[in-house]
């Protein structure tokens, strides 16, 4: 057994996602502590050119699990072979790839799973989780049980580390060794298809502007692109405002949508259900702006405007584009 | 074609949750209800039946004893039977001991598919059918906003970072479905009626083959602490102000935190 984290490092397009850069500081943070490495398991479109690129986000060495654009899932083969080679933990994100692969590494190998987690850490040799659960009503701390197996499969909230920025170090790459014959690699892509709308990946922005159901309609998201673009941000929504089709399905936040943890939250006619809140409750700083002054995003925004929000955003973005400008 | 639906019971939305002081949830007097989630991938299961690609959905559970209602609540829906397992040597069991008891069940009951919802309300890991399947060794088509069973092959339409994908493998599969597959039917009277005479078992580790010694005590994980949220600073208020007014003293309030 060994003492390094391990990480996977998700590719798409050539470049790594957010959540590998993430991870990779997380990894390293935690493998400082353990006295071992850190350590990339990359896969997809671009992994086998980038792997190296990652060791100046924090990776020491990097196993490419492959670089094809296929299920995420059809990885885990590769992945297990990494993670029997040892570990303290295994880091991954908290996305519908990354638990995919973490519970292949679960069910194969029987290891212990965490999270989602908000922060790790190892404490004298061990490791120690903390996460939210009962939708937030609980904050509970975990640890391996005693003589658990190891690497421990951490699953990991997007923002729970910052990536390294800057650094000009090169991972040591090395190919995944032989993946074990496994059902998870018949899944394939039968049809791929674009969606109407061009939308971004909510999950690596740090500023957005979310509308609900008080948007009243496809047209009344037009304020919200505008302050978004106006702070450098990106536009979210709530699942009402989702199902009613005025904004793509990609672009749902809260518990069945995506979980974001961006610096900055502005939510405009949504009401705050608990489904809602699952999804970015742990925002750095929320602001709310609803008619209603008894809405329950009221209660646990930082600030609550009450007001019209066709009116209030509008003059909010003409303000912010007069500040910058000066 | 059969499906056997996987449901966990969790407390009410909303109701008061604490852990006990063996940190553990404490489920005591806590109203139950099927993990909402779950309840889409009943209803997906139902419609199946209802075009006729299905012929028998089958409930399955593990879970205290109470948890027999959630299995009730299902059969009032729609299918045909449940099953509970049930075994005082599964409290306060993990991920890795859920997914190893149901594997186990599902051996036995050998479904084309077994049907998961996307995420359990109460833990939120969504780990449970990718090591189901692991276990199992059979392909996992995960996040379905549906489900589409033909010539062999399940095939589930997933969203993608920029559109979708339609991602397929051939049966028997592991697959989890998501809110998008239509909201889930109310159970009829009738079918409340119906549901008390269609069979419940419940099976308990024997049955299954499985020993409390290898389940590890139900957890590879142990919880050292529970405690509530951190309190968070109170929310600024700003309310009957002239927009122009709002806007300016909302660009401030982000400017005051170097957000702008």
């Amino acid at each position: 057994m060994s003492n390094d984290i391990l990480f996977f490092a998700e590719f798409s397009a050539g470049k790594p996602a957010r959540s590998a850069l993430e991870l990779a500081a997380g990894a390293a943070e935690l493998a400082s502590q353990s006295g071992g490495a850190a350590v990339a398991l990359a896969y997809g479109p671009g992994a086998a050119d980038g792997a190296a690129g990652l060791g100046a986000h924090g990776a020491a060495r990097a196993v490419v699990l492959g670089d094809e654009d296929r299920p995420a899932i059809t990885y885990a083969p590769a992945a297990v072979a990494a993670a029997r080679d040892g570990g303290l933990a295994v880091l991954a994100p908290a996305t519908p790839n990354g638990r995919d692969l973490a519970a292949a590494l679960v069910g194969t190998l029987h290891l212990p799973a965490f999270g989602p987690v908000r922060s790790a850490r190892m404490r004298d040799g061990t490791l120690e989780t903390e996460q939210a659960t009962l939708q937030g009503s609980v904050i509970t701390t975990s640890t391996p049980a005693e003589g658990a197996p190891t690497p421990s499969v951490v699953l990991v909230l997007a923002n729970t580390f910052t990536p390294v920025e800057g650094g000009s170090g090169s991972a040591e790459v090395s190919q995944a060794s032989g993946a074990e014959k496994s059902a998870f690699t018949k899944a394939t892509v039968a049809e791929s298809h674009e969606a109407d709308a061009r939308v971004v990946n909510l999950e690596e922005a740090s500023i957005i502007v979310a509308g609900g159901r008080g948007v009243g309609g496809e047209e009344g998201f037009a304020p919200l692109r505008d302050l978004a673009a106006a702070l450098g941000g990106a536009v979210g929504a709530s699942r009402a405002a989702a199902d009613a089709g005025w904004i793509p399905y990609q672009l749902q936040i809260g518990q069945t949508g995506k979980v974001v943890k961006p610096s900055l939250y502005i939510g405009a006619g949504i009401s705050g259900a608990i489904q809602h809140r699952v999804g970015m409750q742990t925002a750095e700083h929320v602001v709310a702006i609803n008619r209603d002054p008894d809405a329950p995003i009221g209660e646990f925004a930082d600030l609550f405007v009450v007001g019209d929000l066709f009116q209030i955003i509008p003059a909010l973005t003409e303000e912010i584009r007069r500040r910058k400008e000066a | 074609m059969k499906i056997v639906v996987c449901i966990k019971q969790v407390p009410a939305t909303g109701a008061d949750k604490r852990y006990t002081d063996d940190l553990r949830l404490d489920r005591e007097g806590v109203e139950a209800i099927i993990n909402p989630l779950d309840e889409y991938a009943i209803e997906q299961a139902l419609r199946l039946v209802d075009d006729g690609t299905v012929e028998s959905v089958t409930y399955l559970s593990m879970g205290p004893e109470q948890a027999s209602e959630a299995l009730r609540r299902a059969l009032a829906m729609g299918g045909d039977e449940a099953v509970l397992v049930t075994d005082p040597a599964l409290a306060g069991a993990d991920e890795w001991a859920t997914a190893k008891v149901l594997a186990a069940a599902l051996d036995k009951l050998a479904p084309d598919v077994a049907l998961m919802g996307m995420a359990s309300d109460d833990a939120r890991g969504s780990l449970v059918p990718g090591a189901v399947a692991a276990m199992r060794d059979l392909p996992l088509l995960s996040y379905g906003a549906e489900l589409v069973l033909a010539d062999g092959s399940a095939r589930v339409r997933r969203l993608s970072a920029t559109g979708y994908d339609w991602i397929s493998a051939p049966l028997p599969v592991v697959a989890t479905v998501t809110d998008q597959v239509g909201e889930p039917r109310y159970a009829s009277l009738k079918g409340i009626m119906a549901a008390k005479r269609k069979p419940l078992e419940t099976w308990s580790l024997d049955d299954l083959g499985l020993t409390g010694d290898e389940l590890r005590g139900a957890a590879l994980t142990r919880v050292t602490d529970a405690r509530p949220p951190e309190e968070k600073s109170p929310t600024e208020r700003l309310e009957n102000l002239p927009a122009a007014e709002a806007a300016t003293k909302i660009a401030d309030w982000l400017a005051a935190r170097k957000l702008i």
